[in-house]
C-alpha cells in the first residue's frame, strides 16, 4: 500500500515537468501545420492531446480520483513518512532504475521455472507415448497378443501362464539349435535383465519358449539357459501346445512336425522379445534394432508406469 | 570318430552329436564354430568366392580352403554349416541391394508403428 501511495505521489511531483516537455512537443509538432484549426488556442488543444494520448500519465488531477491534496500537517507527515521509505529502499530504487523491473533474482526464477516446464512436458509426452504402446494392444475381448498356455517348465513341472501374472514377463522364443541369432539373443536378454533387476528387483521375468519341442526336453532347457542367466525359465511341451502358444503370439515357426530321431534340421522363427504387462497383455516387442540398455530402459519405464496390482 | 558305434573318447563322441544334431552345443563349442566359421570364410574372401554352395564356388573352395573346410565341418553341426554357407550369400546379396539403392540415391522413409520403439529410446 505503501508502495502505491509513494508511485502516486511521485508521478504527481514528476507530472510537472513531463507536462511541459509535452507541450512544448505538441506545439512543436503543431507548428509546422500548415493551416492549425482556427477556433483552438494554443494551450487547450495541447491539453486535449495530452490527456487523449495518454491518459494514465495524465498530470490533471482526474475525477476519478476525487482524493483531495493533504493539508499542509498531514503533507508534512506523509512526506516525512516519504522520506524514511525512500531511504529505506534507496538501494532497491537505484537497481530498479538501472535495470527495470529485472534483477538476477527474477532471471534465475524465470530460466528455472521454464526449464522445469519444459522438462515436466517431455516428460509428460514421453509417458503419454508410452501409455499410448502400452493401451494399443489393451481392449475389450480377446488379446491380440498372448493369452493363456499350459506347459511344461525346464524342471519338467506343468506350469500355467497364470503363475506370470502379477509382474512383467519378456518373453523369448528360440530353440537350442539355434545357430546365430538365439544366442546372441539370450546374451542380450541377461544383460537387460540384469540392468532391470539392479533397478527393479523382481518386476520382471524372464521366459524363454522352445519352437523344438521334439529336441528340447527339460533337462536339455536347462543345461542351455544356465549359460545365459540362471533366472531364465524354460518352457517346452508338446507339439500342439507350443504350436497353440507360437499362433497366439503371433510367432511363425517352421517346426516340422514328424522328426526321424537322429535327424538334424533348423527352425525359422521370430527374433522378438515379447513385453507382456503383470495382467498377461501384450506391451511392446523388442527386436534387434534396441541394445540391453535402450532395451531396460524401455522395460523400466514401463515398469515404472505399472499402476495395476504386483505379485507380494 | 565314429567307428561302429565305438568312440575313441566321451570327447569325440559329443563332437559326433553336435555335427549331426543329435546334441545342442554349448557356449565353447559355438565359440569353437564360430570361429572355425570366420576363418573359412576369411579364405573364401581371398578367393573372391561368395558362394561356396554354387558350382563354381565349391570347386573354388575346395581347391584354395580345403584345410579351414574341414575345420568348419568338423567343429560345426551339418545344418549349421548349410546355414551359415546360405546365409553368407544372402548378406552379400542384401549388402549389394543396398549399395544399389544407395547409388541410386533413395531416401531413407522412416515407417513408424505400433510396435516400434518410443522416439526417445532410439
Amino acid at each position: 500500500m505503501a508502495s502505491s501511495t509513494s508511485s502516486a505521489s511521485r508521478s504527481l511531483s514528476l507530472a510537472h515537468p513531463a507536462r511541459t516537455l509535452l507541450r512544448s512537443a505538441a506545439l512543436r509538432a503543431a507548428a509546422p501545420h500548415p493551416h492549425p484549426h482556427p477556433q483552438a488556442p494554443s494551450l487547450p488543444p495541447c491539453r486535449r492531446s495530452i490527456s487523449s494520448s495518454s491518459s494514465s500519465c495524465s498530470p490533471c488531477p482526474s475525477p476519478s480520483r476525487p482524493r483531495p491534496l493533504p493539508s499542509s500537517s498531514s503533507f508534512r507527515s506523509t512526506l516525512a513518512e516519504q522520506r524514511r521509505y525512500k531511504a529505506k529502499t534507496v538501494e532497491e530504487a537505484r537497481s530498479r532504475n538501472r535495470t527495470g523491473p529485472f534483477s538476477w533474482k527474477a532471471g534465475v526464477l524465470f530460466v528455472a521455472t521454464g526449464a522445469a516446464l519444459v522438462w515436466y512436458f517431455e516428460h509428460e509426452k514421453q509417458r503419454m507415448q508410452r501409455k499410448r504402446v502400452a493401451e494399443a494392444t489393451k481392449g475389450v475381448g480377446k488379446p491380440q497378443v498372448g493369452g493363456e498356455f499350459h506347459l511344461v517348465d525346464h524342471e519338467g513341472r506343468p506350469f500355467d501362464s497364470g503363475e506370470l501374472r502379477g509382474r512383467y514377463s519378456l518373453v523369448y522364443f528360440g530353440f537350442t539349435h539355434c545357430p546365430d541369432i538365439c544366442p546372441e539373443e539370450l546374451d542380450k536378454m541377461a544383460r537387460m535383465y540384469d540392468l532391470v533387476e539392479a533397478e527393479r528387483p523382481g518386476a520382471v521375468k524372464p521366459v524363454f519358449i522352445t519352437c523344438d519341442p521334439a529336441r528340447d526336453d527339460p533337462a536339455t532347457l536347462k543345461s542351455y539357459l544356465a549359460e545365459f542367466h540362471k533366472g531364465f525359465l524354460g518352457l517346452t511341451g508338446t507339439y500342439e501346445d507350443i504350436r497353440d502358444v507360437c499362433k497366439a503370439y503371433r510367432v511363425y515357426f517352421s517346426t516340422p512336425k514328424d522328426v526321424k530321431p537322429g535327424q538334424d534340421y533348423l527352425v525359422d522363427h521370430s527374433i522378438y522379445f515379447y513385453l507382456m504387462d503383470p495382467e498377461g497383455d501384450f506391451v511392446e516387442a523388442l527386436g534387434r534394432q534396441h541394445s540391453p540398455e535402450q532395451a531396460a530402459k524401455v522395460i523400466l519405464d514401463h515398469v515404472k508406469d505399472w499402476r495395476g496390482g504386483w505379485r507380494r | 570318430m565314429g567307428f561302429f558305434g565305438f568312440y575313441t573318447s566321451d570327447d569325440e563322441k559329443r563332437k559326433e552329436e553336435v555335427r549331426t544334431g543329435a546334441r545342442a552345443p554349448d557356449r565353447t563349442e559355438r565359440k569353437q564354430c564360430w570361429d572355425a566359421r570366420d576363418s573359412y570364410f576369411r579364405c573364401l574372401d581371398s578367393q573372391n568366392v561368395i558362394d561356396a554352395l554354387g558350382p563354381t564356388g565349391r570347386k573354388q573352395a575346395e581347391k584354395h580352403c580345403a584345410a579351414e573346410g574341414r575345420a568348419f565341418d568338423q567343429n560345426c553341426a551339418a545344418a549349421w554349416v548349410t546355414y551359415f554357407k546360405k546365409s553368407r550369400v544372402a548378406e552379400f546379396k542384401k549388402k549389394a541391394t543396398l549399395q544399389r539403392i544407395e547409388r541410386e540415391q533413395a531416401g531413407k522413409v522412416a515407417v513408424r508403428g505400433p510396435g516400434d520403439a518410443p522416439a526417445a529410446t532410439r
